[in-house]
This record gives structure tokens, sequence and C-alpha cells, in this order.
């Protein structure tokens, strides 16, 4: 049997303790919490890296990649306390699968731009999530990591083709470690 | 924390229990397997998810006998709930329910005030 037009109307003159509580939606709040672990696991696995090119005596890869955990610690933080300014609830992740070694001087860059690629991924996915719940709130809070991600990306692949101009014959890694830092995004 | 029974308001009831609302404390009330226990706002999303998590499949597969009932503390609150498998099942019914007749309002005016903006 249909509810009828006094019970609706009741229903809906209801307190939305929810609404009262969070004006993120649940979905949202989930994603978002992920993508939090995501950026603590990239901030680890940087700092991983920093620690390996320190060892190996890159050191001013070992400083970048010390720049690029700070990074993606800050962005962690970023969408760590969006979550919380919205009413929801931010967990602090639990970061697994932290890699100690790394196959040569050249694959730890490339693994760094696989990072930043998957997470481009992860925030496309975060817009479109945005756009089927009309959450467009947080839509325009995540622009800021978007645009941030073509700064990412265009570094990692830039390094990358370092190791093909220079070489890494004689002193080619030397000379790449060397202009690591130098490399930098201008939009213009 | 105690509510008056004319201040509480169903969300959701099934055959094994009900979500009642108190909106003069801002609490929500889970009556479920003979006792009814209160729960903040926040405190009752966290069981919520805490119970969505269950994974019932596995608790089905699992041959330890541990594996036949699940314990679920939650905190803030003097209830333990000791849970057979039909009992996650219901109890993951309930809230389900609860859930969809929670946000329901919400959606609800959000419509109404489309289609109020829409015809201005």
């Amino acid at each position: 049997m249909a509810p009828t037009a006094p019970l609706v109307i009741n229903y809906l003159s209801m307190k939305d303790l929810l609404r009262l509580k969070t004006s993120l939606n649940e979905e949202i709040e989930n994603i978002l919490n992920e993508q939090v672990k995501v950026e603590a696991h990239s901030s680890a696995i940087y700092l991983a890296m920093s620690s390996w090119c320190d060892d190996q005596g890159f050191d001013f890869s070992a400083g970048y990649f010390a720049k690029q955990a700070d990074e993606e610690r800050h962005h962690m933080l970023k969408l760590f306390n969006y979550i919380n300014d919205r009413g929801g609830k931010a967990i602090s992740p639990e970061i697994v699968n932290v890699p100690k070694d790394f196959e040569s001087f050249r694959s730890v860059f490339e693994l760094a731009l696989e990072q930043e690629m998957h997470v481009t991924a992860q925030f496309n996915t975060i817009a479109e999530k945005c756009f089927k719940v009309k959450d467009f709130v947080t839509f325009q809070f995540i622009q800021w990591f978007l645009a941030e991600q073509i700064e990412e990306e265009y570094v990692a692949r830039r390094i990358l083709e370092m190791f093909d101009v220079i070489g890494e014959e004689g002193t080619g890694r030397w000379e790449i470690d060397k202009h690591v830092p130098k490399v930098t995004y201008n939009a213009e | 924390m105690l509510c008056g029974l004319a201040s509480l308001e169903e969300i959701y009831r099934t055959e094994h229990g009900a979500v009642l609302q108190c909106s003069n404390k801002n609490c929500y009330w889970l009556e479920f397997a003979g006792d009814c226990t209160p729960f903040k706002v926040a405190d009752f999303l966290n069981f919520r998810k805490q119970v969505a998590d269950i994974a019932v499949d596995e608790l089905l597969y699992a041959p330890a006998s541990s594996a036949d009932l699940t314990i679920l503390m939650p905190f803030r609150s003097q209830r333990c709930f000791v849970l057979t498998v039909t009992e996650v099942l219901r109890l993951k019914e309930l809230l389900q329910g609860a859930k969809f007749m929670m946000e329901l309002p919400g959606v609800i005016k959000d419509c109404l005030k489309v289609s109020s903006l829409l015809s201005c």
C-alpha cells in the first residue's frame, strides 16, 4: 500500500540528522579516503626512492625525491583536512608494500612516472564520481590536484627523457643526476 | 543517552528490528535482537560501515568455529553485539534500508528545490 500524503510530509519534515552531520556523500567520502591512502603511499615510495638514490651516490636525485615525498604528504593532508572540514571522517591510512630496493637509476624514474599516472587516473575517477552525485564543491576542490598532475607528469617524463638525451654511459648518470633538480614546468 | 518514547521517529523497520531517530537529542536508536541501543550520528555511521564491511562469504567458508560468531563492540556504547551469520545478514539488511531512508529526504528536498527553481 502506498504511503498517504500526510505520512510522506511527516517523513520529509523530520530533522535531517545525516546532513546536519556531514555534507559529504558516503561514496565521495570513501573515494577521498582512498585517495588519502594513495597520496600517503606515494609519499612513502618517494622517500624510499630518496634513500636508494642517496645510497647509490645520486645526491641531487635523493634531494629531489625527498622533496617529492614532502609534497605528496602535503597533498594527503590537504585531502585529509577537506574530508574533516566537510563533516566527514578522514582516516589515517595504513601504508604497506613500500619497496626498499630498485633495479636501476632509470627504473626509479620510470616507477615515479607510473606512480604519477596512477594518481592522475585516480583523480579522474574522483571527478567522474563528483559529477555522478552532483557534488560540485568537491569537484571544484579537486581541480587544484588535476592541475598539479600536469606538472608532476611533465617533470617525471622530462627527467626520464634525459636518460636517452644524455645517455647513461661514462659520466652520463652523474650528469643526469646533476640535472634532475633543474627540470621545471612552465605552463605559460 | 535517554530519549522519551514520544520523541522517537521510525526511519526503517524490518521483521527483525528497526532504526529510530530522536530529533531532540540528535541521535539514532537501533532496535535489534531484543535490545535498543542509542548512537550518536557519527557513531551510527561508523557502526553501519563496520557491519557493511563484514564479509559474510568469508564467515561461511571459514572452517574455524570462531567464525560462526561475529563480535562487534562499538565505541561509546555499552552494547556488545554477538551475532550469528543469520543475524549479521539481518542487521545488514536493516542498516542498508535505514541508510536509504536516511538519505532519501535530502534527495527529495534537493529535487523539490530544483523543480521550484525551474518553475520560477
